[in-house]
């Protein structure tokens, strides 16, 4: 499943490259890219091990906000 | 040359010389350092802590950086000749280009327009996936390293000489350990400057980001000016300011007759004097007088006759102009666009 958020709280560009670092911790996440110029994280993940609320949990932790963004 | 001359060159002049032009990229690497510490340090929404970036290894790793991509340059220009010399304009674009670079970042900084956020330079996710995944290297230390040696592309004025001492060895290994020896002379006063200049500012924590990135705009603006300089415009700043002392054609008198040839003095300030008239229709010549010459001002541009030329410290050299139509002005400027002059061919 993929998912885009959208991550109003990005303040330079290693915002982005801290989000991406939960590619390596969150079980269940197989692909992120964020990018502070857009302001949006797009996570690809299995949803059988992962759900969005997780993720936006994982993120507020270290700082950051993301909204889903409906399709 | 010999190698410890090209060393004193970088510690003595090139040092300051090449900060002032290329301090912008080195400001932008640690700002992005001190924004990532800011948040870092002061926990995003928890507990402030004193705040205190991290600034010893981002300069280390850009002068590195800069070192290494200095010593290949010396190494293709000991190889490949003049192929790879700039043209007056590629050298005005590129400056300009770099200052509005510079001002986009400093007001993405200031958070002005969500549009300057595409004034920065982001590494690939698949780049810093990979370096995350092989080593414990920090994005911004790539960041950091890339900016560094993008100061390749805007050399100063005293790096411009040994680039064309390089040149002329005419021997890769010969080249490199020119460029190696200055730009490691150099070194110790970028670090210096860049270090102590960014510690004084930490006491100051919270106006930081705000500081530096008045910095960057600031520097910005003058890399702007300064191609405006090198493409000739008569609409920089800085020739807009010493137009307004200049004195009308009737009243000069040019220190040299026609028949011997003008003469503009070179010093480490800038030209004198600032408008030459010279005689218009008729072909002339035009002596670039230096003695014990030291600044950027050695490096000379005329644009309007793609003429560029790196002045010996002390010497004269003669440049042959072809006619000129009567009110012809041409502007000029050093290499790094700073001190600007005036020909003028209005005389009979």
């Amino acid at each position: 499943m993929k998912k885009i958020f959208r991550v109003p709280d990005m303040e330079c560009p290693n915002c982005a490259m801290h989000l991406e670092n939960l590619e390596d911790e969150l079980p269940g996440v197989k692909r992120i890219e964020a990018s502070y110029k857009k302001m949006s994280m797009d996570v690809e993940f299995d949803e059988t091990k992962l759900t969005v609320a997780q993720i936006i949990q994982a993120a507020n932790a270290i700082g950051y906000h993301p909204e889903p963004k409906t399709a | 040359m010999d190698l410890i001359v090209a060393f004193i060159t970088g510690v003595t002049t090139g040092g300051l010389s090449c900060l002032a032009v290329q301090g912008g990229l080195l400001a932008s690497s640690l700002a992005n350092q001190i924004e990532e510490d800011m948040q870092l340090q002061t926990g995003k929404g928890g507990a402030q802590v004193k705040f205190r970036p991290r600034l010893a290894q981002p300069i280390f790793l850009f002068l590195v950086a800069k070192l290494i991509a200095y010593t290949l340059l010396g190494l293709l220009l000991g190889a490949l000749g003049s192929v790879l010399q700039l043209t007056p304009m590629m050298r005005a674009v590129l400056t300009f280009g770099i200052g509005i670079f510079m001002l986009g970042n400093g007001l993405r900084m200031l958070k002005v327009h969500p549009i300057f956020r595409y004034f920065v330079i982001e590494p690939p996710s698949a780049l810093t996936r990979y370096i995350r995944r092989t080593s414990k290297t920090s994005t911004s230390a790539i960041t950091t390293a890339f900016l560094g040696a993008l100061t390749v592309l805007i050399p100063c004025g005293v790096a411009q000489a040994m680039m064309a001492v390089a040149l002329g060895t005419g021997n890769p290994l010969q080249g490199a350990a020119i460029m190696f020896a200055f730009t490691l002379g150099t070194s110790p006063v970028f670090f210096s400057v860049a270090y102590f200049a960014t510690r004084l500012g930490a006491t100051v924590e919270k106006y930081f980001t705000r500081i530096v990135a008045v910095m960057v705009i600031v520097l910005g603006l003058v890399s702007i000016d300064a191609g405006l300089n090198l493409a000739g415009s008569p609409l920089s700043v800085s020739r807009m300011i010493s137009s307004l002392g200049a004195v009308p054609a009737a009243t000069i008198q040019n220190p040299v007759s026609a028949q011997n040839g003008f003469t503009v003095n070179v010093g480490d300030t800038g030209y004198t004097p600032k408008v030459l008239h010279l005689s218009a229709v008729k072909p002339v010549s035009l002596n670039w007088v230096t003695k014990n010459v030291r600044s950027c001002s050695l490096s000379v541009v005329v644009p309007g006759l793609d003429y560029q030329k790196v002045l010996p410290a002390t010497g004269t050299v003669k440049m042959d102009i072809p006619a000129q139509a009567k009110g012809t002005v041409m502007r000029y400027s050093c290499s790094m666009g700073m001190y600007t002059g005036q020909l003028v061919f209005d005389l009979d």
